[in-house]
């Protein structure tokens, strides 16, 4: 089974059509600006990536940005009628029922992770009043989490929360709680890489392009700033392919991935193995 | 003079292909009422194309192929950045390329309510970057 751990499930007509805010926040806020398509477009993307399922992250940003980049209640939505999508949750970490709402996704929604994007929702990960709790109820429910590191492109973004060190209490003080460092947190990859081979709980996503093309970025960032042997040798385990759609096309992303030189076993475990596995599939 | 103009929407469901748009467009043509004037047939995107050649399998593979070679996937494109107005990395120059090289329109005068077409030619919608919901547009100029 391959997996897309990491796409968005923005600017689908569908779901404009029910609820148009969501282009606003979309356009504006996530700053993706692409014209809306039909879901039968993504589920085509899909199948000429060779991808069975995908994760769909949403984003709450109530406080910080008075709106939520698709929401719980979208994605499951989506899940309940298709079983190729795997949903994650998000709370906004600033309000007071974040972690009610967290039980509430995962035990009635049957949502299976949770999204956090530090940068976004104006919190640090290490605020051990706000975000702990949540990371304690996370590991209870026995679900990963993802955050959000590195580059964002969002306007008003400032990157002092996406910096993947952040992470590393988290990763020591819940090692039963997977987290997933999404975006290679370029351009902090050495940092992201150094977690990820000291923690065994760190995965990192490959959803990363700031630059260039996709074969150029990753063959930059996965031979490069990194060398292709540490992957294969020592982190095959811990990367997990991610796309970033509908920022960029997943087919690309895909391209990308299997142009790197990687050898069959390695690419198996990042373009599915490794979610499966924590996703308990 | 009658100016009729139609948008219709087609999926297509591969990186690229070539989808045979004839008889939308006659459709349209015949819809319009015109009996005498014009149909313009206008591709609405920057990655996609409007051709016409003969109504062949192999000759589309051709035309996809041939596009390739001149404009392909991997050159050296300037077009490779960040794009403020879209919040993302472009990096589709050759499938630009492909649809300025391939064109984005053809035309055909209608008499007697009908498109003069050449026996073999057939009207294609070219998808350089699919798939994607895409959009062309009918133009139909002329006398009831």
């Amino acid at each position: 089974m391959r997996i897309d751990f990491h796409t968005h499930p923005l600017l689908i007509r569908e779901i404009l059509e029910k609820d148009p805010q969501q282009l606003k926040a979309t356009w504006d806020i996530f700053k993706i600006r692409n014209n809306p398509q039909p879901l039968k477009t993504f589920f085509l993307e899909m199948d000429i990536s060779g991808i069975d399922k995908a994760v769909l992250l949403p984003i709450d940003c109530s406080t910080s940005r008075k709106c939520q980049i698709s929401s719980n209640e979208i994605v499951y939505n989506l899940c309940k009628e298709n079983d190729r999508f795997i949903g994650f949750a998000s709370v906004d970490p600033l309000q007071k029922d974040a972690k009610v709402k967290l039980i509430n996704a995962v035990k009635n929604l049957g949502l299976k992770g949770l999204k956090l994007a530090p940068e976004l929702q104006e919190f640090s990960p290490k605020d051990r009043t706000i975000a702990y709790p949540l990371y304690e109820t996370a590991q209870d429910l026995e679900i990963p989490v993802i955050f959000h590191c590195g580059m964002s492109w969002e306007p008003g973004v400032k990157l002092k929360y996406a910096n993947p060190l952040l992470l590393e209490d988290i990763a020591f003080d819940f090692p039963d709680l997977n987290i997933v460092i999404a975006h290679f947190a370029w351009p902090w990859v050495l940092e992201a890489v150094t977690l990820a081979l000291k923690y065994p709980n760190i995965y990192i996503d490959t959803s990363a392009l700031y630059f260039d093309s996709p074969p150029e970025f990753l063959s930059y960032v996965m031979t490069k700033q990194v060398p292709l042997s540490l992957i294969e040798r020592s982190l095959r385990r811990q990367i997990i392919f991610g796309s970033n759609y509908p920022r960029v096309e997943i087919k690309n992303m895909v391209q990308a991935i299997q142009s790197l030189g990687l050898t069959d076993g390695c690419l198996k475990l990042i373009m599915g193995e490794n979610a499966q596995r924590i996703l308990k599939l | 003079m009658k100016n009729y103009i139609k948008k219709i929407e087609i999926q297509t469901t591969k990186s690229e292909e070539a989808i045979d748009i004839t008889s939308l467009v006659k459709n349209a043509v015949e819809k319009s009422g015109v009996k005498e004037g014009i149909v313009n047939i206008l591709n609405l995107h920057t990655s996609a194309g409007i051709i016409v050649t003969e109504g062949l399998v192999c000759l589309e593979e051709d035309v996809l192929n041939c596009l390739a070679r001149l404009a392909p996937a991997s050159g050296n494109y300037h077009h490779r950045r960040y794009l403020d107005k879209d919040g993302r990395i472009a990096f589709n120059a050759d499938t630009h390329l492909k649809s300025m090289l391939g064109g984005i329109s053809a035309s055909f005068p209608i008499t007697e309510g009908q498109m003069v077409m050449g026996s073999r030619q057939t009207i294609y919608f070219l998808e350089f970057d699919g798939p994607l919901c895409r959009t062309f547009c009918v133009q139909v100029l002329g006398w009831e």
